[in-house]
């Protein structure tokens, strides 16, 4: 489910989608030049020192304030691949999607990751911090798992 | 959103086209958004709340602009009020950092803020548009003095890294020669009657003398060399006087260069509804608000309280909580109603009897990334050396922006400005990292913009918003998806329970988005309240 070739017609649309985004709905930030971009070709080791331990934390030990970042070296959860996943796709609660589709990830201010990437992350995050499960999820099983909506209705 | 009918003359889209097709898509994004469909703040005076039934009681959670707001208006109706909030003070992200300040994140990493007196950063709202009423209410009422926030300031930069050789240009210089230059094009466009289609004979007069003044363009509507170009982007030589008076006009940038250059990205940056002149700040920082709310509401407000369970019966709503300092110690509170800000990544971990479809709502709202990092300096060198007082440098570089104080002009001493406020991929990396390397990286990048960085850093604090251990994230990101189906939800009382905050507004962030919100509910709270009258 690589995101489809942009048409002229969803480039208008995104178009259209910023300005009700900065219009409708208006936002406090203030760029001119919003890098959203993505990581380039980085693994899973990276992606997770980057990116995830910002919230999770170093070492994958989690952290509790007012709420919690839920803490993986030896989280149970982790048992089921598709569960992991699912979260870096579409994201959980606060948590943002990390599959989400090329022109969304402008608007959202998010970061895409492939669906290599995710499989990567994911198995790096399932057989490291004492965690050990088989590394060997796939891109095309990932792929083959639901996607944040492709179509952002105006 | 496309409202315009069709029209003889130019329109709105013919114009917009034309921009498209002279200078990309992006440009008629910008355009756009310079056009306006921004909706003005829902805020309509003085909410009237008479006839609160006696004894009525609400229980607010949250001590942030959301919470408060109800909390001053329900106890000014009558009701009994108690507040709890999580923090050890008053205002939620409506906080700034002074020094003497002592700030732990999310994961232990405490910051000392360890800047000279009077000097501060706003780490999370810093302005206030003079159409946001509702806070401009609250300021007033508090008595919490204003001055001028400096959104654009034509004597900032406009930055690229890779262009103009990595020089930061005058914000000045490329508005006028980016007009300049798109004035030029559409008169000669109007004059090779290119526009006779869509434009009258008797409106391309008038057209082309608009396009002389817009862009300062010369008889023959060039845009070139000149007094009046110069009146707009500045002169080689100022004008001054005595013997050495006589002004050299400045040489305008190609439109090619700025077209590359993608700096065309940031001259809107005042334009946008939310970003028009006049903007405000609180006299001493945007916590003062807060501060000035707490203060009013003085012991009805119960701090370091963190909520964990949320249960609501038939005859009124019970949040349980813990002594954020000793956590174990479990104590309960009590009202009729509840009102709650708490924001939505910890509401959804906390257990709360609603039905599914505010649960859902709850649960699908990713929160954005975002860091403000604000660095002292050992003097004003924006000020002495670059002629910068208040308003904002934008680059391409990852720090995004630099914002100088709106305050202090001239003041001797150290001094403190904004060093960045990043988003999305940039501002996840640098939370990814300790303290004191995003303030490391911070100084780096801005050191390409203003050398003297190097000189005259003197100590910074990093504030990354998904580690704040009060709010887990910056600002709901709504997608239009996401709105299209949860958003009512979000908003709708269910049972005895009515949710608030930015979340719960079209104002994404944006302190008035806590303030409206939070009157909305109150309002529908209080017609709730009223319709069971006395408390039974």
């Amino acid at each position: 489910m690589k995101p489809p070739a942009v048409g002229l017609a969803r480039r208008c649309r995104s178009i259209a989608l910023l300005a009700a985004l900065l219009g409708a709905g208006a936002h406090a930030d203030d760029s001119s030049s919003i890098s959203t971009g993505d990581l380039g070709k980085v693994g899973g080791a990276e992606i997770y020192s980057r990116i995830c331990q910002g919230c999770h934390m170093p070492g994958a030990r989690g952290a509790v304030g007012a709420g919690h970042y839920p803490r993986l070296a030896g989280d149970p959860a982790l048992a089921s691949w598709q569960y992991v996943a699912l979260t870096v796709l579409n994201g959980r609660n606060g948590m943002p999607a990390f599959g989400l589709v090329s022109d969304a990830v402008g608007p959202m201010r998010a970061v895409h990751l492939s669906d290599a990437q995710v499989a990567d992350v994911v198995n790096y995050v399932r057989s490291n911090f004492g965690n050990r499960f088989k590394a060997g999820i796939t891109a095309k099983q990932v792929t083959a798992l639901p996607h944040p909506d492709a179509e952002i209705s105006p | 959103m496309d409202t315009e009918a069709a029209s003889p003359e130019m329109s709105r889209r013919d114009l917009l086209s034309l921009i498209g097709a002279t200078a990309g898509a992006a440009a008629m994004y910008q355009a756009m958004s310079t056009l306006g469909f921004a909706a003005d703040s829902p805020y309509r005076g003085p909410i009237d709340l008479t006839g609160a039934p006696s004894g009525a009681s609400v229980l607010i959670l949250g001590a942030g602009m959301a919470g408060m707001t109800a909390a001053y208006e329900l106890r000014n109706a009558g009701y009994k009020v108690q507040v709890l909030e999580y923090n050890a003070r008053p205002g939620g992200r409506n906080w700034t950092l002074r020094g003497g300040d002592r700030y732990v994140e999310l994961g232990g990493a405490a910051q000392e803020c360890n800047f000279d007196k009077d000097l501060y950063i706003n780490p999370g709202p810093w302005r206030i548009p003079y159409h946001h009423r509702g806070m401009l209410n609250y300021c007033k009422k508090l008595g919490v003095p204003l001055e001028a926030f400096v959104q654009v300031n034509y004597n900032a930069y406009l930055h690229s890294s890779r262009a103009f050789g990595g020089r930061p240009q005058r914000y000045r210089e490329i508005k006028a020669d980016y007009q300049g230059h798109i004035a030029e094009l559409l008169a000669k466009a109007t004059r090779q009657n290119a526009l006779d289609a869509s434009v009258s004979k008797e409106d391309q007069e008038k057209l082309l003398e608009s396009l002389r003044a817009w862009g300062a363009l010369d008889k023959s509507f060039s845009y070139v060399a000149s007094e009046s170009a110069s009146d707009r982007r500045g002169f080689k030589k100022k004008p001054g006087g005595g013997l050495t008076a006589r002004p050299i006009p400045s040489e305008p940038i190609g439109l090619t260069d700025i077209l590359k250059s993608n700096l065309w990205q940031g001259i809107p940056s005042g334009d946008t509804f939310d970003m028009q002149t006049a903007l405000f700040q609180p006299v001493g920082g945007m916590g003062r608000v807060g501060e000035a709310f707490g203060r009013e509401l003085g012991p009805m407000i119960s701090y370091n309280a963190k909520v964990i369970d949320i249960r609501q019966e038939t005859t009124g709503v019970t949040a349980t909580y813990e002594d954020a300092n000793s956590p174990g110690t479990r104590m309960t509170a009590k009202a009729d109603w509840c009102l709650c800000t708490i924001p939505l990544p910890i509401l959804a971990q906390i257990p709360m009897n609603v039905g599914p479809a505010m649960a859902s709502a709850i649960a699908a709202v990713p929160y954005a990334s975002a860091i403000k990092v604000g660095l002292q300096f050992k003097r004003r060198f924006w000020e002495e050396d670059d002629h910068i007082y208040g308003g904002i440098t934008y680059t391409d570089l990852p720090i995004m922006n630099i914002a100088y104080p709106s305050t202090g002009y001239h003041s001797g001493g150290k001094g403190v400005l904004l060093g960045a406020y990043m988003w999305g991929l940039n501002a996840m990396e640098l939370t990814a990292m300790t303290p004191q390397e995003r303030v490391q990286k911070v100084v780096e990048y801005g050191s390409q913009i203003h050398p003297q960085y190097r000189e005259e850093f003197d100590n910074g604090i990093a504030v990354a918003w998904h580690r704040a251990p009060f709010t887990m994230g910056c600002f709901g990101m709504w997608s239009a998806a996401a709105r299209a189906k949860h958003y009512d939800d979000l908003c709708r009382i269910d049972g005895r329970i009515a949710l608030a905050g930015e979340h719960a507004s079209f104002l994404g962030g944006w302190q008035e988005g806590a303030v409206t919100s939070s009157l909305d509910a109150v309002g529908r709270l209080h017609e709730r309240a009223v319709a069971q009258g006395e408390k039974s």
